[in-house]
C-alpha cells in the first residue's frame, strides 16, 4: 500500500510524535475548516459521503482492496468478515438515510444558521472494530468540524483508508481531517490535543472514559461511550419448521458479524421453550450453521489470550456436561473458530466472543429479565426474532426496562444511521444551538 | 464392577483408601529421597497407576473420564490422562476421599461472590503435600532437608530444623485465621520445618492479619520492626520473607509513603507468589522486583517467584534469573498446550499450562490451568491468566 503522507498516521512507524506536532496539526485543521468546510452545504457533504461510500462498495476500489488485503493481518478479521462488515456499513450511506437521520436529530428547524458544530472535534477511537470510528468521522463532517482522530494502537488502518478515500474525492474536505495513532494514556500528546478541542468523543471502558474526562478543560464537551453488552431473544412462535432455517441464519449473522467484537453483538441468545422446534434443537442448528459458514466466512486468527479464554471456557462446559443433564456443547474441531454452549442456567453470561455464543432456554420473557438483571443499565441492543405483535410487545417491555436499542435478530451489529448511540442522538449531541426567540 | 476403595461398605473407614494410602506412602518415600531422579518411564508408570486409582476412587473424575473416553483401558501414556480444568473444582467434588474422611479443605483465593475451588484433604494427603512442598522449597532455598519418612498424620510430628542465622517473616495471616489457604498451610509448614515459633520471637513469623472485610492486611509496624531488628532500620540477620505479590505491594507502598528504605543483610531472600486479585494496585513483575530491591535491599537474583494453586500439591519456582522460567519438582510434569488444537506447542511458543502432579494422590493427577505459559524446555515462563468471565465489548481495546 502506497498512500501519500496526508495524515500523521501515514508517517513511518519510526517517526515520533511530539506535542508541538499535535498543536500545529490542530491549528492547521482549524484554518482549513474556516477556508474549506464552513461554507459547504449539508447536501454537498452528504453527496460526497455517498459518493465515497459508493466507491467503497465497488470490488475494484483501491481503498477497499487495501482494506481487504492488509486488514486480515492488521485487524484479525478474515477477508469475508471485513468485506461483509464494510458492505453493510457503506450500504447505509444514501441521501435518504442521511436526510432521515438529520431530520431526527435536528427536527424541522434545520436552518443551519441556528446550529453549529465544534471548531475542533476530537475522537478517541476504540480498536476493536472499525465502523464506529468511520461513523464518527462521517458525523463530524456533517457538523462541519475540523476533526482529529486518535486511533488505538494498531487500529488505524481502516480509519486511515476511509480518510484517504475522502481526501481523494475532495481534497479540501480531506484537509479538515487528521489521524494519528499512539498508545492511549500518552499524557503529553493528549494534553496538547485536548487543549485545542471543543468537543471530545471517546469509546472505551469506564476507567478509560473517567481518565479522559478528568483531563479535559471544563468548557470542553465530553461524549463518552462506555461499555455495553447485548443479547438476543427468539420467541416461541418463530420456532417452526417452516421458519427455523431463516431464524438460525439470522442468529448466525449476529455471531459472525465482526466476530462479536462490538457492544452490539450478542453474548447470549435466549430461546423460548415449548416451540415446535425445541431450544436445544435451535442450538444444534445454529452450530451446524456456524460450521457451514466458517468455510466461506472464516473467523480468522485471534490472539493466544483470546483463544485460551475460549479453550478454558469450552473445557469447563465439556467437563461439566456429563454431570449435568442441562449442558450441551458444540464446537469447531481442532480450532476455536466457533462454539455454541446450551445451558439452562438463565443468568446472563459474558461470552469470550470471537464466535462463542450461549443459548439459554427460558419459559418466557419474564425469565429473561430475571437473567439479565445484573447487567441492567449496561445493555445496548436486544435482537428479537418474533411475530410482529410479539416483537412490539417485547420492544416496549425492554424499553421500559432501560434497553436503548431493540432490533431484528440478524441486524444487531448493523444499526441504521439514525441509531442513537447509547440512547443519545449521535449527531445531535455534537452540535450547539442558538435559540432565536424574536 | 468396582473393587477396593469405596466399592464395599467399609467397617473400618481407615481401610477404605488402602490403595491410595499405599501410593501416598511410596510417593513420600520417593520425594524424600532427593538423590533419585524420577525418569520418564518411572513417572509414566506412577502416573498411570495413580490415574487408574483415581478412576476407581474418585467418582466425579471417573464420570469425566468416561465421557472423554479416557479410561485406564484406553490411556497408555501419561499425557493422555484426562486433565480437569481448575474451574471445575468450584462445581464438583473432585476427590477420592469420602465426606467423613475429609479433615481439611483448601479453597482458591478468588472473589468472594464466586464459589471457590475446593481441594479436599485428609492427614495422609496433607502429609504428601507437606513432603512435596518442603522438599522442593528447601532445594530452592538451599535449606537443610527434613525427614520425610515421619509418620503421616501430624504436623506436630514434623521435625524442626535449625537454619543457622536465617529469620523467617511471613506476610500472610496465620493459618488459624485462614484455614482454607493452601498457601498459608505451605508457609506454616516451612515455618515449622525451619525452626517453629521461635523464628521471629513473639511474632511467630506471621505478620499478616484478616481485616474486617476478610481481606488480607499487614501489621506494618510489626513487620518493619522484625525486618529491621529494631527501630533503627539497621538489620543483622539474614531474612527469608514469604508473601503474596499484593502483600509486598502493601508493604512497599507503606515504605514509599513514609520514605523508608532498608538494606536486608546480604543473602536475604524473598519469595513472592500469586496475582493481585484486586487486593492492591497491580505492578508488573519487573517493577515489583525493582521496588523490592530499592526499598528492601534484596537484589533481583534473590527474589524467587512461586507458582502454585490450591488444586495442586506441588509448586514451581523460578530461578530469579532472566528469563524467569518456572520449574516444578521431578514428581510433576508440565505441558504447554495450544488453546486452538489442544496439542503440545513447540519450544518457545505460548499455550495453556497443563500440570500432572503425582502429589495430587487423593484428588486428580492431571490439572488444566487457565494460565498461559511459554514452553522453555521442561520449564515454562508464566505469561498470565486468560481473562475469564471478564466483560468485553467496545472496550479494553483502545490502548
Amino acid at each position: 500500500m502506497n498512500l501519500p503522507n496526508y495524515f500523521l498516521a501515514d508517517l513511518p512507524p519510526e517517526a515520533t510524535l511530539s506535542p508541538a506536532m499535535i498543536v500545529a496539526a490542530c491549528d492547521t485543521l482549524k484554518r482549513n475548516r474556516e477556508k474549506y468546510l464552513l461554507s459547504r452545504s449539508t447536501d454537498e457533504i452528504v453527496k460526497i459521503l455517498c459518493e465515497v461510500a459508493a466507491e467503497w462498495l465497488q470490488p475494484d476500489n483501491k481503498f477497499r482492496r487495501h482494506a481487504l488485503e492488509l486488514g486480515p493481518a492488521q485487524t484479525g478479521f478474515s477477508v469475508a468478515t471485513l468485506a461483509r462488515g464494510l458492505d453493510e456499513f457503506f450500504r447505509r450511506f444514501t441521501p435518504e438515510n442521511f436526510q432521515v437521520m438529520l431530520a431526527q436529530d435536528l427536527g424541522t428547524d434545520t436552518d443551519r444558521r441556528f446550529w453549529r458544530g465544534p471548531n475542533l472535534l476530537v475522537h478517541i477511537a476504540a480498536g476493536n472494530l472499525p465502523n464506529p470510528a468511520l461513523l464518527s468521522l462521517t458525523l463530524g463532517l456533517l457538523t462541519r468540524s475540523a476533526q482529529f482522530m486518535k486511533c488505538a494502537s494498531g487500529a488505524a488502518l481502516l480509519p486511515r483508508l476511509f480518510a484517504h478515500s475522502i481526501y481523494e474525492l475532495d481534497p479540501k474536505l480531506g484537509t479538515c481531517l487528521e489521524l494519528a495513532e499512539w498508545r492511549g494514556g500518552h499524557v503529553a500528546l493528549e494534553s496538547a490535543l485536548f487543549a485545542g478541542a471543543d468537543c471530545v468523543t471517546a469509546t472505551g471502558g469506564d476507567e478509560t472514559l473517567l481518565a479522559i474526562r478528568s483531563r479535559l478543560p471544563a468548557k470542553t464537551r465530553f461524549l463518552g461511550y462506555g461499555q455495553r453488552v447485548s443479547f438476543g431473544i427468539v420467541a416461541r412462535e418463530v420456532l417452526r419448521e417452516e421458519e427455523i432455517s431463516k431464524v438460525v441464519a439470522r442468529a448466525a449473522d449476529d455471531v459472525i458479524d465482526w466476530n462479536q467484537n462490538g457492544c452490539l453483538s450478542p453474548h447470549v441468545i435466549y430461546v423460548e421453550e415449548r416451540g415446535a422446534v425445541e431450544s436445544d434443537k435451535f442450538a444444534a442448528l445454529l452450530a451446524a450453521e456456524l460450521m457451514q459458514r466458517e468455510a466461506a466466512e472464516p473467523r480468522g486468527k485471534i490472539s493466544v489470550e483470546e483463544s485460551a479464554d475460549i479453550a478454558a471456557r469450552r473445557s469447563m462446559y465439556e467437563t461439566l456436561a456429563p454431570h449435568r443433564g442441562d449442558i450441551k456443547l458444540w464446537s469447531s474441531p481442532n480450532s476455536t473458530a466457533w462454539t455454541v454452549v446450551f445451558e439452562h442456567e438463565v443468568r446472563f453470561r459474558f461470552s469470550p466472543l470471537n464466535r462463542f455464543i450461549f443459548i439459554k432456554p427460558v419459559p418466557d420473557v419474564a425469565a429473561v429479565l430475571q437473567g439479565v438483571d445484573e447487567i441492567h443499565g449496561k445493555v445496548s441492543t436486544v435482537g428479537i426474532a418474533a411475530s410482529p405483535e410479539k416483537a412490539k410487545e417485547l420492544a416496549l417491555r425492554f424499553a421500559g426496562w432501560g434497553v436503548t436499542r431493540v432490533c431484528p435478530l440478524g441486524q444487531m451489529q448493523n444499526p441504521p444511521l439514525t441509531w442513537r448511540h447509547d440512547g443519545r442522538p449521535a449527531f445531535g449531541d455534537l452540535i450547539t444551538w442558538t435559540d432565536f426567540e424574536l | 464392577m468396582l473393587f477396593g476403595c469405596r466399592g464395599k461398605p467399609a467397617t473400618n473407614k481407615h481401610r477404605m483408601n488402602t490403595e491410595s494410602s499405599n501410593f501416598a506412602t511410596r510417593l513420600r518415600e520417593l520425594i524424600g529421597n532427593r538423590q533419585s531422579a524420577i525418569g520418564n518411564s518411572q513417572f509414566s508408570e506412577l502416573a498411570l497407576e495413580l490415574f487408574a486409582l483415581q478412576f476407581k476412587c474418585n467418582p466425579a473424575y471417573r464420570k469425566i473420564c468416561e465421557a472423554r473416553k479416557g479410561t485406564p483401558q484406553t490411556v497408555k501414556h501419561w499425557p493422555q490422562i484426562p486433565a480437569v480444568p481448575t474451574a471445575v473444582f468450584k462445581e464438583l467434588e473432585l476427590t477420592s476421599l469420602a465426606p467423613e474422611e475429609r479433615t481439611a479443605v483448601f479453597h482458591s483465593s478468588g472473589t468472594t461472590e464466586q464459589p471457590p475451588s475446593r481441594h479436599f484433604h485428609c492427614a495422609e494427603s496433607l502429609a504428601v503435600y507437606e513432603s512435596s512442598l518442603w522438599s522442593w522449597f528447601s532445594e530452592y532455598f538451599q535449606l537443610p532437608i527434613s525427614n520425610f519418612h515421619s509418620p503421616a498424620n501430624g504436623a506436630g510430628a514434623l521435625e524442626k530444623l535449625a537454619i543457622g542465622n536465617w529469620q523467617l517473616a511471613i506476610l500472610t495471616p496465620p493459618p488459624e485465621q485462614v484455614p482454607h489457604s493452601s498457601l498459608v498451610h505451605m508457609f506454616e509448614t516451612v515455618r515449622q520445618k525451619t525452626g517453629g515459633a521461635g523464628v521471629l520471637a513473639s511474632r511467630a513469623g506471621f505478620f499478616g492479619k484478616l481485616a474486617a472485610d476478610g481481606a488480607w492486611a499487614l501489621d506494618f509496624e510489626a513487620t518493619l520492626a522484625a525486618l529491621t531488628d529494631g527501630p533503627k532500620l539497621k538489620t543483622q540477620t539474614q531474612k527469608l520473607i514469604l508473601g503474596t505479590a499484593f502483600s509486598f505491594v502493601h508493604l512497599l507502598d507503606y515504605l514509599v509513603e513514609r520514605d523508608l528504605r532498608f538494606e536486608l543483610p546480604p543473602g536475604s531472600r524473598v519469595l513472592e507468589t500469586g496475582g493481585y486479585k484486586n487486593r492492591s494496585r497491580t505492578l508488573a513483575k519487573a517493577e515489583l522486583h525493582a521496588l523490592i530491591a530499592e526499598r528492601m535491599g534484596v537484589p533481583r537474583k534473590n527474589i524467587v517467584c512461586e507458582y502454585g494453586m490450591s488444586e495442586l500439591s506441588s509448586q514451581a519456582y523460578d530461578s530469579g534469573i532472566h528469563p524467569r522460567a518456572f520449574r516444578f519438582p521431578p514428581w510433576v510434569r508440565v505441558q504447554i498446550v495450544s488453546p486452538e488444537t489442544g496439542c503440545e506447542v513447540a519450544e518457545g511458543e505460548t499455550g495453556l499450562i497443563r500440570i500432572f502432579d503425582l502429589a495430587n494422590v487423593f484428588s486428580v493427577v492431571a490439572i488444566q490451568t487457565e494460565d498461559l505459559g511459554i514452553r522453555r524446555g521442561e520449564d515454562f515462563e508464566l505469561v498470565g491468566r486468560a481473562q475469564l468471565a471478564e466483560p468485553r465489548g467496545c472496550s479494553l481495546m483502545n490502548a
